[in-house]
């Protein structure tokens, strides 16, 4: 930003930690190693983040190239306050069980709400017909 | 010195690399200029691939025992590593050559001058077509002029070190140290180098070229020792890029003189020496350091013109700066790889970044664009209150890099499957349009996403039709009628698109248009369309809209979006004639086949209905109370009247909990219904109403 304000810009951001939020809910956590016009991103040293209420598991999956247009946000982590967390990390195989268990309730409440919404005439749409793009 | 360096056992494994390393270096010379990325690779693997080649151990060794002596050695060394070097570009040979310290300019002198006389034209362009142009490169004063040369070498050379070569980011070796205090040195490897603006009074072609005392480098770690030589052959020369004359950081901007007519390479290519018309150009330092030297050429930028003084300002008082940013504590442990993005990719970046902000679309960077208004207007206050004397920004005259008008981003070969990538893009946003572009075209199955697309395709025409129209608003008075003319046809075009049409209730859902309007962007591109409409075809829209209200709000429940058309429709409503006005109402009061209550009945329920039926009567009571004549139709006033009554009565009938409160309340209502209505009802109604 300081050599170009009022603009916006990931270079300062290069070499230095990043927590990256995904379109399809996936947390990214790696080193931003570089970027270019688009904002496409190579993230090095990755780990996958999965949270579940107050708990979390870290699955590495090495270097990400992630096209730009699937980053809802990034921000660089401070190394100094990572650990300061009232999160739990847990294991894989836990945090993935509880993924799973969460994921089964979230659906069977959505599937409740649908039935009750249609007894009373009226229809959710559905995702893949909303409006705007 | 030798032993500096490490040694690779794996020699074979290094031939792979250094194979490996010169596709790179091709595909990195091409995109982003000079090859000077094998070393910044080399710089990132622990092992540095170390083939000194006989002949360029020589040619230092040659160099360091004896002066002019070294000129053939050096030469020959150029042509045996120019072979990845097409440019004609004198820096990138000059940087080639600067090999030692000692060095004398007369050297370099020659050593340029010999290449000038091979100028290259870059045989794969790879290049972005958004460029027009490029310039060719031309023998700069800095082969010419050894004094300057001398300077800055000599300055930047006592401050090398041999620790940090192998390992550091070669980016920071353009930071010369030299005339700046140690506490500006920056720990970040990272680090672009800085250029400043060279003195006005060097010749124009060395413009690029800063002048060692103002320049204002980042800043290195402290470098010692002046061994720079026998790295690899490649990384050789590239080390010392960065340290030649002219501009050892990475890409300047240099601006394309317009009226270069021989495209030679892109824009990508060349970070070079452009014509002598041109100012130097510059190089920010992205790293946190405070010592931003950076400025453009101001009548070679559009950029904004606040940012441009900002930039300038930057350069003046880079000299007196100390290092203002907080000097980040680079973690003991080294990150091997850090550095991966070189300074030049980065520098490649920024640039695009810098070119993108020079839009003509005002829509493109509203940010940018806000915060140097806000900036300018603050500085137009201060100069007020301060009185001071006004800050004449910088004319921005000539673009800095001219576009393509058409531009291809995609590139479709026959036969493949998809799209080819381009692999150099200056004009981000049009290759995302274009591929968006592409998405739409696309032909889809179900209605609804039909009526989708229709949206979208129309909503891009109308936004195409407001760009153009503000854009002629800029233009000089003459030109102006034709642009409305074809604005008109545009708009026409997409009213047509529109399939405005009568239909019964039995066809409303598989109307066109209603099928728009049940969709929130529908609502909002018709609403963004009305003002450009004629009257006829805004009153039409009116009537439909109108007449098929009780389907329209049906279909509204979830979204809600319908208020999004009381606006433009108010304002339609303002402009009717009494005789349409009656005609709209109509609409209103006309018994429905399903069901028992009217429209008007139903409207009362729903903001928008409410809010569109009350800026109909207040329109019409407006009409009336004013003297205008009003030239109805014979039945006109007796409809009026009716449909006065009719809402007093079903105001009065609809239990207070179900009347919504519309979007505004016209103020003449109550005395619309004074006219017409005893007192007792108009105080029950006034009542209902608040």
């Amino acid at each position: 930003m300081n050599y170009m304000p009022g603009t916006a810009s990931l270079i300062q951001d290069i070499d230095k930690k990043h927590l990256v939020l995904l379109r399809d809910g996936r947390t990214l956590i790696g080193y931003l190693r570089s970027i270019d016009q688009f904002a496409n991103l190579v993230l090095h040293q990755t780990v996958e983040r999965i949270h579940v209420s107050k708990k979390y598991g870290d699955i590495p999956r090495g270097i990400f190239v992630v096209r730009g247009e699937n980053v809802v946000l990034l921000g660089e982590i401070d190394l100094e306050k990572e650990s300061d967390t009232p999160l739990q990390q847990v294991s894989i195989e836990e945090i993935l069980e509880e993924q799973r268990v969460e994921q089964q309730a979230r659906q069977e409440s959505e599937k409740l709400k649908v039935q009750a919404l249609k007894e009373r005439g009226l229809s959710v749409p559905r995702a893949d017909t909303l409006d705007e793009y | 010195i030798l032993e500096d360096y490490l040694l690779v056992e794996d020699a074979p494994l290094l031939e792979e690399m250094a194979e490996e390393d010169e596709e790179l270096d091709l595909y990195n010379e091409m995109t982003f200029g000079l090859d000077r990325d094998s070393t910044e690779e080399d710089a990132t693997k622990p092992l540095i691939p170390l083939e000194t080649s006989p002949e360029l151990a020589k040619g230092v060794a040659e160099e360091t025992e004896a002066g002019e002596e070294l000129e053939p050695g050096v030469a020959e060394q150029l042509e045996e590593l120019g072979e990845h070097q097409e440019e004609g570009g004198m820096e990138v040979e000059v940087e080639q050559v600067s090999l030692e310290l000692e060095e004398e300019e007369e050297e370099l002198g020659t050593e340029e001058q010999e290449e000038d006389q091979e100028p290259c034209e870059e045989p794969n362009d790879l290049g972005d077509p958004a460029v027009m142009r490029a310039v060719q490169s031309k023998p700069t004063l800095e082969s010419q002029d050894s004094a300057v040369l001398e300077s800055r070498i000599g300055a930047c050379w006592a401050e090398f070190g041999k620790e940090d070569m192998v390992a550091m980011d070669p980016a920071v070796w353009g930071s010369c140290p030299g005339s700046i205090p140690p506490h500006h040195v920056l720990e970040d490897k990272a680090i672009l180098q800085v250029l400043e603006r060279p003195p006005p009074s060097t010749n124009v072609a060395l413009d690029f070229l800063g002048s060692p005392v103002q320049r204002g480098y980042g800043g290195s770690p402290r470098l010692k020792h002046p061994n720079l030589r026998l790295m690899s052959p490649k990384s050789f020369p590239q080390r010392f890029l960065q340290q030649t004359a002219g501009y050892a950081s990475p890409t300047p901007f240099q601006p394309m003189s317009p009226n270069i007519s021989s495209p030679s390479r892109p824009l990508a290519m060349h970070f070079g020496p452009m014509s002598p018309s041109l100012d130097p150009a510059l190089f920010f330092s992205p790293s946190a350091s405070g010592q931003l030297n950076l400025s453009t050429p101001s009548h070679m930028t559009q950029l904004h013109p606040q940012h441009q003084r900002i930039l300038t300002q930057r350069q003046q008082q880079g000299g007196q700066a100390q290092s203002i940013s907080p000097k980040k504590l680079w973690s003991p442990k080294v990150d091997p790889y850090a550095g991966l993005m070189t300074s030049k990719e980065k520098d490649w970046v920024i640039k695009v970044e810098m070119i993108q902000l020079q839009s003509e679309n005002m829509d493109d960077d509203y940010y940018y664009q806000a915060y140097y208004h806000r900036l300018e207007r603050k500085q137009v206050e201060e100069e007020l209150l301060g009185g001071r004397s006004k800050q004449e920004p910088p004319k921005l005259v000539t673009p800095f890099i001219q576009k393509v008008e058409t531009y291809d981003s995609v590139v479709r070969i026959a036969g493949s499957l998809g799209q080819v990538a381009v692999s150099t893009c200056y004009s981000p946003r049009r290759a995302i349009d274009a591929v968006h572009h592409a998405l739409v075209e696309e032909a889809a199955g179900s209605h609804r996403l039909r009526a989708l697309h229709r949206i979208e395709k129309l909503f891009l025409q109308l936004l195409e039709v407001e760009e153009a129209q503000r854009k002629t608003s800029l233009a000089p008075e003459k030109q102006q009628p034709c642009c409305q003319e074809q604005k008109s046809q545009e708009v026409e075009h997409i009213y047509q698109a529109l399939q405005i049409r009568a239909c019964s209730s039995e066809e409303e859902a598989e109307d066109e248009f209603l099928q728009l309007l049940c969709v929130r962007k529908g609502k909002k591109l018709t609403a963004r369309l009305l003002p450009h409409l004629t009257r006829e075809q805004a009153e039409k829209i009116l009537l439909i809209i109108t007449h098929h209200l009780p389907f329209l709000m049906k279909k509204d429940v979830l979204d809600e979006s319908l208020p999004l058309l009381y606006s433009p429709l108010n304002e339609v409503v303002s402009g009717m004639t009494f005789s349409r006005l009656i005609e709209v109402l109509q609409e209103m009061t006309r018994p429905l086949p399903e069901s028992p209550e009217l429209p008007l009945a139903m409207a009362l329920k729903n903001q928008f209905g409410i809010s569109l039926l009350y800026s109909l009567l207040s329109h019409g009571e407006r009409l009336l109370s004013s003297d205008m004549p009003l030239e109805p139709r014979s039945g006109d006033f007796e409809t009026w009247t009716d449909t006065v009554f009719l809402v007093a009565r079903e105001l009065s009938q609809v239990p207070k909990a179900s009347l919504v409160e519309p979007l505004f309340l016209p103020s003449n209502l109550l005395s619309l219904f004074c006219r017409y209505l005893d007192k007792q009802t108009i105080h029950h109604l006034e009542a209902k109403m608040e």
